[in-house]
């Protein structure tokens, strides 16, 4: 319990020094948002004017506390360029980009289990150089190139896919798994290599551990043996099958730019560019969040699995 | 609580109904879609500053006058064009009786004169206010007339109508606020499309206006458009029938487009897309003329627009494409590109011996992407002994140096109107927003700007163009690179559509094949 309570802890912790370092980071930009929102011909008093109505005169800690505190009771502000409600951006962005990435991961999962399995069963067969051959080139290819690829064989080609959107589900389940279809994958391979080779690996040290020796000599029925064999290499997949997940969030940017779905991370693209201080903050924020709480299942999944590690 | 299959159920199921996203049904009958690069920042008339933002906010509003996608003006909420006075100080316009605001109010010369009223109130932080600045007064005669009262003869003001400025009911300001103007202006326009919907960084949406005054168009019920900014994922739009028209397709895929079954595409100079080098003349090494003249007589501006723009560029020395009667090709000879002539201006410079100097250029980039253009100017220079060093800097903030007057040099695009004189006006004129990044002003071309402004005609304004170049050429305050080629690339079914000089899309004429 404590241990739980103490990798909790720890997460809360490091969120909260991300967010002090991104604070810092953000507003020690030199141009002033105001520049960007005024416009070219500001003059310094309007300038003056526009940092005073958003705050940004105050003291950088006074403005993180305030940040922060309204973070923590989910009023993340609002957009210092257009005024728009960064809480509602972020609720109608970020169930897209989570579904892309659940996708993504469910897709790298289906595939690279079985995948690392078979090859640690056959190990310096012809399946297992296949899937070390299939690892090789999903870590190769870089993500915005595959999907360009996917998008001119699966769309332009084929027509099978959408060239890029995102397609509602009241438009019909199948048009909105089309317009998914193609961003997941490209998403999804790199993890398949990555989850695949750590399944592999793990496999094989767990077919080689002594037990599973016994049980063979105690002529235990071989699926029985790969339960156990399962069982026991699965700590160190779902930690970074976890890992990646998290991961996936960063990578969802290119994916989103390429594939042009307005998910979160293509509004913290937008915000980037046009300077949007506490849009950069509020979504890198939340994204972090996603990727310690990642962490976090992981390592409370990492001691269900393994209890010693919960005494 | 146990966790059970059910429950485990029921939690997807919410999930899944949390995921729904209340976006529009795209692929509805009579739906123009287009795509469009960069995501608009306001569609108030009065603040617009990208050409991304007028596709749409210029079938919102309109002005007395409109530029028609050659450039010309024409007549819009005014039936005809208006009587000027003898001095070109007096501007009466006749206005049209049968204009409807979308939300179904009369559109008279009340709406007009407070329009402009409220544009040019300082205290409304017009972005162009300075551009109108001219209008002294502006009278109403009649519902249907209205006369603008100059302070001095101004003939540009016309082109400023249709980029920087449209017509608002009365009292809607204060009504709605200026922020329903920015981001969702319901109800305040006179033009063919009623705005709907706004979805950041995904797409924007109007609707025809039913009670529009021009009977027929537009041709389609609802145009959307989606915002594309990775230059294959444009393309693949119009490829897969996603997009109809797409704006800024990339050079190097341009001639493979002109080719493709059931796709149209056309460019055309834009009078308007400037790109230029401003160099500061009151920091080193641009104090020299020589060096300045050497800089320009050493970049091979025509091998970068084949090579880097793959002729999507008009190469020029001066501020005037070489494809407009006013060119002076004199003055673009003079300091265009001779590499011999280069490294005389060079060694006559008092910079000879330590050429080197810090480029700013846009990253990421800014209506088009002039970086490898930058290395190639890079090479050129090396190649007779000037060292340039590119920095990378965003936009906003090359701007900031240049409106303060801190940069040494910087490549500049900018989208301006199509008059010629709208850039030589901020960059050479006293207080003039980027006077200080030139540093430069001319007695000569002060005189000669005020001369151009009384004219409208070619016969008259076209020898005094050219004077403004040769005065320009003389001094060389800044290196001119060229204009942009607007480019657009659209479906065969789409017809009555062609590029616009003014660089941003206009659908509001285009009919379905």
């Amino acid at each position: 319990m404590w241990a739980v309570g103490g990798r909790i802890a720890s997460s809360f912790l490091t969120l909260l020094a991300v967010s002090v370092v991104l604070f810092v980071l953000v507003h020690t930009i030199p141009v002033s948002p105001a520049r960007v929102v005024l416009g070219i011909d500001a003059t310094e008093a309007d300038i003056a004017e526009f940092d005073r109505d958003h705050g940004l005169d105050k003291a950088l800690w006074r403005q993180y506390a305030s940040w922060i505190g309204n973070a923590a009771r989910g009023d993340f502000g609002k957009s210092i360029i257009d005024d728009t409600s960064i809480s509602r951006q972020i609720a109608d962005t970020f169930p897209v980009t989570l579904e892309l990435v659940l996708l993504g991961f469910v897709f790298a999962l289906v595939v690279a289990v079985p995948l690392g399995v078979i090859s640690a069963l056959y190990e310096g067969q012809a399946i297992d150089h296949l899937a070390r051959i299939v690892s090789v080139v999903g870590v190769s290819i870089p993500g915005f190139w595959l999907g360009l690829m996917l998008i001119a064989w699966g769309a332009v080609s084929l027509g099978w896919f959408p060239a890029g959107g995102y397609v509602p589900w009241r438009a019909g389940a199948v048009a909105h798994l089309q317009s998914l279809a193609l961003p997941a994958i490209a998403l999804g391979l790199y993890y398949v290599a990555i989850i695949s080779r750590m399944t592999r690996s793990s496999v094989a040290d767990v077919l080689l551990a002594d037990h599973v020796r016994v049980s063979r000599a105690m002529g235990l029925p071989r699926r029985r043996i790969l339960t156990y064999v399962l069982k026991n290499a699965l700590p160190p997949v779902v930690t970074v099958a976890a890992m990646s997940f998290g991961y996936m969030f960063g990578w969802a940017l290119i994916i989103e730019q390429v594939f042009n779905i307005a998910g979160m991370s293509r509004a913290l693209l937008s915000a980037i560019f046009r300077r949007d201080y506490l849009m950069i903050e509020n979504v890198v924020l939340v994204i972090t969040a996603v990727f310690l709480t990642a962490n976090l299942i992981a390592d409370l999944l990492y001691v269900w699995l393994d209890p010693r590690l919960s005494r | 609580m146990s966790f059970t299959r059910r429950s485990f159920l029921g939690t997807g199921a919410l999930a899944g109904i949390s995921l729904f996203d209340p976006d529009i049904v795209l692929g509805a009958d009579k739906t123009l879609t287009i795509a469009l690069p960069n995501n608009p920042t306001t569609l108030d008339p009065m603040q617009i500053s990208n050409h991304d933002s007028m596709a749409v906010s210029n079938l919102v509003f309109e002005n007395l006058l409109e530029v028609d996608l050659d450039g010309n003006v024409g007549p819009s909420l005014a039936h005809k064009m208006p009587e000027i006075s003898d001095d070109q100080t007096i501007f009466k316009f006749d206005l049209r009786d049968d204009v409807v605001f979308h939300n179904g109010a009369k559109f008279s010369a009340e709406d007009v004169k407070y329009s402009y009223e409220y544009m040019l109130d300082p205290k409304n932080k017009s972005a162009r206010r300075t551009l109108f600045a001219p209008i002294q007064e502006i009278v109403i005669e009649s519902p249907t007339r209205i006369v603008f009262k100059m302070k001095h003869p101004y003939r540009p003001w016309f082109q400023y109508m249709t980029k920087f400025m449209g017509i608002f009911p009365k009292g809607s300001r204060e009504k709605l606020g200026d922020e329903a103007f920015k981001n969702a202006p319901v109800g305040v326009g006179t033009g063919p499309g009623v705005f709907v919907e706004w979805k950041q960084n995904d797409y924007l949406e109007v609707k025809k206006h039913a009670n529009y005054w021009r009977k027929g168009v537009p041709a389609w019920d609802r145009m959307v458009a989606k915002i594309v900014t990775e230059d294959a994922a444009r393309v693949a739009y119009l490829m897969t029938n996603q997009a109809q028209i797409i704006s800024a397709p990339p050079p190097r895929e341009f001639e493979r487009l002109k080719t493709a079954p059931g796709i149209q595409t056309g460019s055309k100079v834009a009078v308007g897309g400037m790109w230029f080098m401003q160099t500061n003349t009151k920091r080193a090494p641009f104090d020299d003329v020589n060096f300045r003249k050497a800089v320009s007589c050493a970049i091979d501006r025509k091998k970068i627009a084949k090579d880097v723009f793959y002729g999507l560029m008009d190469p020029s020395a001066v501020p005037a494409p070489t494809v407009v009667s006013y060119h002076n090709a004199e003055a673009d000879k003079a300091i265009g590109y001779d590499p011999a002539k280069a490294k005389e201006y060079l060694a006559k410079s008092k910079y000879a011996s330590n050429a080197e100097f810090e480029l700013l250029v846009p990253s990421p980039p800014y209506l088009f992407d002039s970086t490898d253009a930058a290395v190639v100017m890079q090479s050129q220079l090396a190649a007779i002994g000037i060292k340039m060093k590119i920095t990378g800097m965003e936009m906003p903030q090359i701007l900031t140096r240049d409106i303060a007057g801190t940069q040494v040099a910087s490549l500049l695009p900018l989208m301006g109107p199509s008059d010629p004189t709208f850039i030589i006006q901020i960059c050479y004129q006293a207080d003039q927003l980027m006077s200080k990044s030139s540093g430069w002003t001319s007695p000569a071309l002060d005189e000669a700007m005020k001369e151009s402004y009384k004219y409208q005609d070619a016969a008259h304004l076209d020898p005094i163009y050219k004077k403004i170049q040769a005065i320009l050429a003389e001094d060389c305050p800044n290196i001119w690179l060229g204009f942009v080629g607007v480019s657009n690339a659209w479906r065969s079914e789409i017809k009555n559509f062609k590029p616009n000089t003014g660089l941003s899309i206009w659908t509001r004429d285009v009919q379905f094949g």
